[in-house]
């Protein structure tokens, strides 16, 4: 199934490209993501706990990016397992320039959700990814903000993520400057957003 | 004489408990209080290879018992590493493939079993399937008939061009017909997937006794027999260390016909090796996922016909998705490519299809099995014939009958059950005179004015079609009458709620002479009658009814035989009423039925009062053997019923709809049903499985469908996404009209009449919604927006 969307970032292409491949950003923002770890240049190891009701589960999951073209598109491939069912998704993530302030970043996900929520939950799986989508982009705006706090990379911090290098959802606490790198982006949005989503992550 | 039960409105006796809530279904059986239970990963792919399972992380898990992949299979029993059993073979079947209890290395459908837990209870088991991991590499799916058919990816690898088998057959030379022909039209129609969903998913329940070497189990199934003797093979047991039973059925509509189901094999496996009992009940979504669907076809017609609407020569070619397997053979095409011809002489007929391979959930029949297709096929043909030629509908059917004088009619083809296609009766005219007056077809056009004038929209639609009921090879009953005079009678095929313990008790009671409450039915038990096929194409009245009464009449020859010699009487001269065996015209002369048992078990140990008349000092010539050389203690009977061919049931019905202007909403103004299943045991019966089958039918032409995605996933995997029929939409009252046409074939006279309410059905409502609509439907089922968007068609290009 395909599932496509746009949100709006409060700051300039470089900064959303950045924040968006930031690790230590997506790992405080994506709802339900809990640890990402760099499993070498270009991927990553992650875990996400989504659903409601009686369908629920954590998700094992990899992402891999490709096709880099900074600022303005990656293409994205995620797998994610947990016992509800499967994700695999192939992510085309798009920045453009509204004005110097402002950033349209464009997704067009080509997904395939197998196992009980494929069965179950796909139907609203578009309209309720979207809603998901906005949660998310609005709490980097706020990262972007400094409103949010994003995650320090446990261990020693480095420029670049290295493979074992692990991040966890943080705990409120001030935060210094972006740790810059490749990372996630919009697709393990999806992937939280396609788990998460479905079944509506409620707080 | 004890009042004739058969004919009559016998109330259903099995429904004092039903309406009590005290059915005994297989999750109601208690198996002890170690019972262990059982939960099954399944495949979240449609298509792909099993390249590792990790089930580290679940054998050291507390509570759990047992887990098992493919690769554990060989060493529990060596023939559970073979697939699944073909279970109907057929020389045209050139490329069958079934599945095996657990994935060997692929998985082909989404929901096919991988690995299997043991636990003590579902809930640690289902926690258990979760934390197994699984390694796959991904293949492109195959989905639908346009991709099978396509055959840009395979199904499996060894299997070229997805094609299971290629089949034909035909009656004269039916291109050459068409081709003479002064009319000629082509048709293209489709059917979609659907499936039976009983209420009751599948269940197994197993408990092996090592005291006494044997196992018993308890599965909600159509054949014990069959499963029996599958689980005998599959754990290397000897038949008769193998007892099935079948408790109350909450349903099966064809899909429990199949047999073994991973889960029947793998639930006596682990109750045998872990010495406890061990229950699987299957839930909602896996039912939709891993038992089976029907339906899915696509229709090519061309047909040939003169001015008056008389088939010359019909050329069908059809397209059947049968799923990931082919456990069940090619039985569900073989009925369309054959019932398609209904109650009419179609010239020169031929008839090809292709069998295809799916990465979807394997095709086995439901309700119907493939007649609903054939009907629907056939159906719009003539609908199509009459608007050609603009003539009535009727009319156009009427003229391509089968006469009543022209029976047995063999409409020259081999049928499912490898025998000729020969009707053995029928009265198609007059079902037809029957159907007119009770839907009102001559007053419908006033009618359809009428509304017309006040900006509503009706149609009108009939659809007639000949079900083949009552194959065999056979079925068996046993009758034994007990020393209290009640009449305990078995047959081994199973029950689903068709009433079998009231209409099998009419045939019997009604031979014996003896009250309805004094016969107790037992089916589906193989400790009671070991010898049986199963309850399925509509055959357990012909089989099993035929089998009771043939068994119920050697009783009565017996007990006639003892009361002659007893009341000292000519044979002739006795009748049985109310369980007394009594000299015509000499009320005072009788024995009772009981006294007639003790006397027939010569006894050398007396156990009460009424036995001591059995004993060697009361009974008996002393100059000869006790038990005659070609007698048998005991009173009984026991009787095999094996027709030649199946006997042929058919029916008409009509309805009429009223389609919504603005939203296309379809509403059921009339149903009308005449119906012909020869004798009728009992009227209300053969009444309640015409309004379920219609019921069903409604499901089946405006709502149900599968819904599978590209990927192979099936999105509406529950009841919130498949609709089925509430009581709401199905016609509040439905008009039966029966005709009793006897079957030569038995000797009751019976046909079959479980699958008859739900044929029609697409045909039926596709030519009323025509009718309505003013264009031709030829996909089905259809929803209100797919008749909104073929509005809209229609209006861009007017036909």
């Amino acid at each position: 199934m395909r599932i496509a969307g746009e949100n709006t970032l409060h700051a300039p292409v470089s900064r959303a490209w950045d924040a968006l491949l930031d690790p230590a950003v997506l790992v405080a923002t994506i709802p339900g993501c809990e640890r990402l770890v760099a499993t070498g240049a270009n991927s990553y190891d992650m875990t996400v706990t989504a659903g409601v009701a009686a369908i629920k589960g954590t998700y094992a999951g990899t992402c891999v990016l490709s096709d880099l073209s900074e600022p303005s598109s990656l293409v994205m491939k995620l797998d994610g397992t947990g016992a509800p069912g499967t994700i695999g998704a192939t992510v085309n993530v798009g920045f453009s320039s509204i004005d110097d302030a402002t950033t349209l970043v464009t997704w067009d996900a080509d997904a395939v959700v197998g196992g009980m929520i494929g069965g179950v939950g796909q139907r609203m799986l578009t309209s309720v990814s979207k809603r998901m989508a906005g949660e998310f982009f609005g709490n980097v705006d706020k990262a972007l903000s400094g409103a949010l706090p994003a995650a320090a990379p446990t261990g020693t911090p480095a420029e670049t993520p290295v493979a074992g290098q692990v991040f966890t959802a943080p705990a409120i606490s001030p935060r210094s400057d972006f740790v810059k790198g490749i990372a996630v982006g919009a697709g393990l949005v999806l992937l939280g957003v396609v788990a998460g989503s479905l079944f509506g992550r409620r707080r | 004489m004890t009042t004739k039960l058969f004919g009559t409105r016998v109330q259903r006796v099995e429904d004092q408990r039903f309406l009590r809530g005290q059915g005994r279904y297989v999750d109601d059986i208690d198996a002890g209080p170690h019972t262990l239970h059982a939960a099954v990963l399944r495949s979240p792919h449609a298509h792909a290879k099993v390249l590792e399972v990790h089930v580290d992380d679940v054998l050291d898990l507390e509570g759990v018992h047992a887990v098992w992949t493919y690769e554990d299979l060989a060493d529990l029993s060596a023939p559970m590493a073979d697939p699944l059993p073909l279970l109907i073979p057929h020389p045209t079947l050139t490329h069958a493939r079934t599945q095996y209890a657990l994935a060997n290395g692929e998985v082909n459908y989404v929901g096919e079993a991988i690995a299997f837990v043991v636990a003590d209870d579902r809930y640690v088991a289902e926690d258990a399937v979760g934390r197994i991991r699984v390694d796959y590499e991904v293949l492109p799916p195959v989905v639908g008939i346009e991709a099978a058919r396509s055959a840009t990816a395979l199904v499996h690898e060894d299997v070229p061009g997805n094609v299971g088998a290629r089949m034909e057959q035909s009656n004269g030379d039916a291109p050459a017909a068409i081709a003479g022909a002064p009319h000629v039209l082509t048709l293209d129609l489709t059917v979609e997937r659907s499936a039976c969903q009983p209420m009751e998913g599948r269940g197994t329940v197993a408990r092996w006794d090592r005291d006494i070497d044997r196992l018993t189990v308890w599965s909600s199934t159509q054949t014990s027999t069959g499963v029996r003797a599958a689980i005998a093979v599959k754990l290397g047991l000897d038949l008769g260390q193998v007892d099935v039973v079948t408790p109350d059925v909450g349903g099966g509509f064809g899909v429990k016909i199949n047999h073994p189901w991973p889960e029947e094999l793998l639930v006596p496996l682990a109750a045998r090796l872990l010495g406890r009992p061990v229950k699987f009940v299957e839930d909602r979504r896996e039912h939709f996922i891993s038992s089976a669907h029907e339906r899915g076809q696509v229709h090519h017609v061309e047909v040939g016909f003169d001015d008056d609407g008389r088939l010359l020569g019909l050329d069908v070619e059809f397209w059947h998705d049968h799923g990931a397997y082919t456990p069940y053979g090619l039985i569900v095409p073989i009925i369309t490519s054959t019932q398609l011809l209904g109650p009419y002489k179609p010239g020169a007929y031929r008839v090809r299809f292709e069998s295809l391979f799916t990465n979807t959930v394997m095709v086995t029949p439901y309700r119907g099995a493939g007649r609903p297709q054939g009907c629907f096929v056939m159906e719009r043909t003539m609908d199509a014939i009459a608007a050609y030629l603009g003539k009535d509908r009727a009319d156009v059917r009427a003229l391509n009958f089968i006469q009543p004088d022209e029976f047995p009619y063999d409409q020259g083809l081999i049928f499912q059950d490898g025998r000729a296609l020969e009707y053995d009766s029928g009265d198609y005219p007059a079902s037809l005179e029957k159907l007119k007056a009770l839907v009102g077809w001559e007053e419908f056009p006033a009618f359809k004015a009428e509304m017309a004038a006040q900006g509503r929209q009706v149609g009108i639609g009939l659809a007639c079609y000949v079900e083949g009921t009552g194959v065999g090879p056979y079925e068996g009953a046993h009758v034994h009458i007990e020393t209290t005079g009640k009449v305990k009678v078995a047959t081994g095929l199973t029950t689903q709620g068709q009433g079998h313990a009231t209409v099998f008790a009419q045939i019997a009671a009604d031979v014996l002479g003896v009250p309805l409450a004094d016969v107790q039915v037992v089916t589906g038990d193989t400790r009671r009658m070991p010898y049986a096929v199963g309850t399925f194409a509509s055959r357990a009245a012909v089989m099993s009814g035929s089998a009771i009464h043939l068994a119920a009449t050697r009783a009565r020859e017996k007990v006639l035989r003892i009361a002659a010699d007893a009341l000292e009487a000519s044979e002739d001269d006795l009748e049985i009423t109310d369980g007394v065996v009594s000299v015509k015209g000499a009320p005072a002369s009788s024995i009772a039925l009981g006294t007639i048992a003790v006397l027939s078990n010569p006894l050398r140990y007396a156990f009460d009062e009424q036995s001591k008349m059995a004993t060697q000092f009361s009974v008996g010539d002393p100059g000869k053997p006790p038990v005659a050389e070609d007698d048998e203690p005991g009173l009984e009977g026991k009787d095999f019923y094996s027709p030649e061919r199946a006997t042929f049931a058919s029916g008409m019905h009509a309805v009429i709809v009223e389609t919504d202007p603005l939203t296309a909403e379809i509403k059921i103004l009339k149903y009308a049903v005449v119906h012909d299943c020869g004798h009728l045991i009992n009227p209300m019966i053969v009444e309640g499985q015409i309004h379920g089958g219609v019921a069903q039918g409604v499901g089946g032409a405006l709502y149900e469908r599968m819904a599978y995605d590209e990927s192979g996933q099936l999105l509406n995997a529950s009841f919130m996404d498949f609709l089925m029929p509430y009581v709401t939409e199905v016609p509040t009252s439905i008009d039966i009209d029966h005709l009793e046409t006897p079957s030569p074939l038995n000797p009751l006279g019976i046909k079959g009449a479980g699958e008859a309410g739900v044929i029609p059905s697409a045909a039926v409502f596709a030519a009323a919604i025509s009718d309505a609509e003013g264009f031709s439907i030829t996909s089905m089922p259809i929803s209100p927006s797919e008749l909104f968007a073929l509005r809209r068609l229609h209006q861009e290009e007017p036909s």
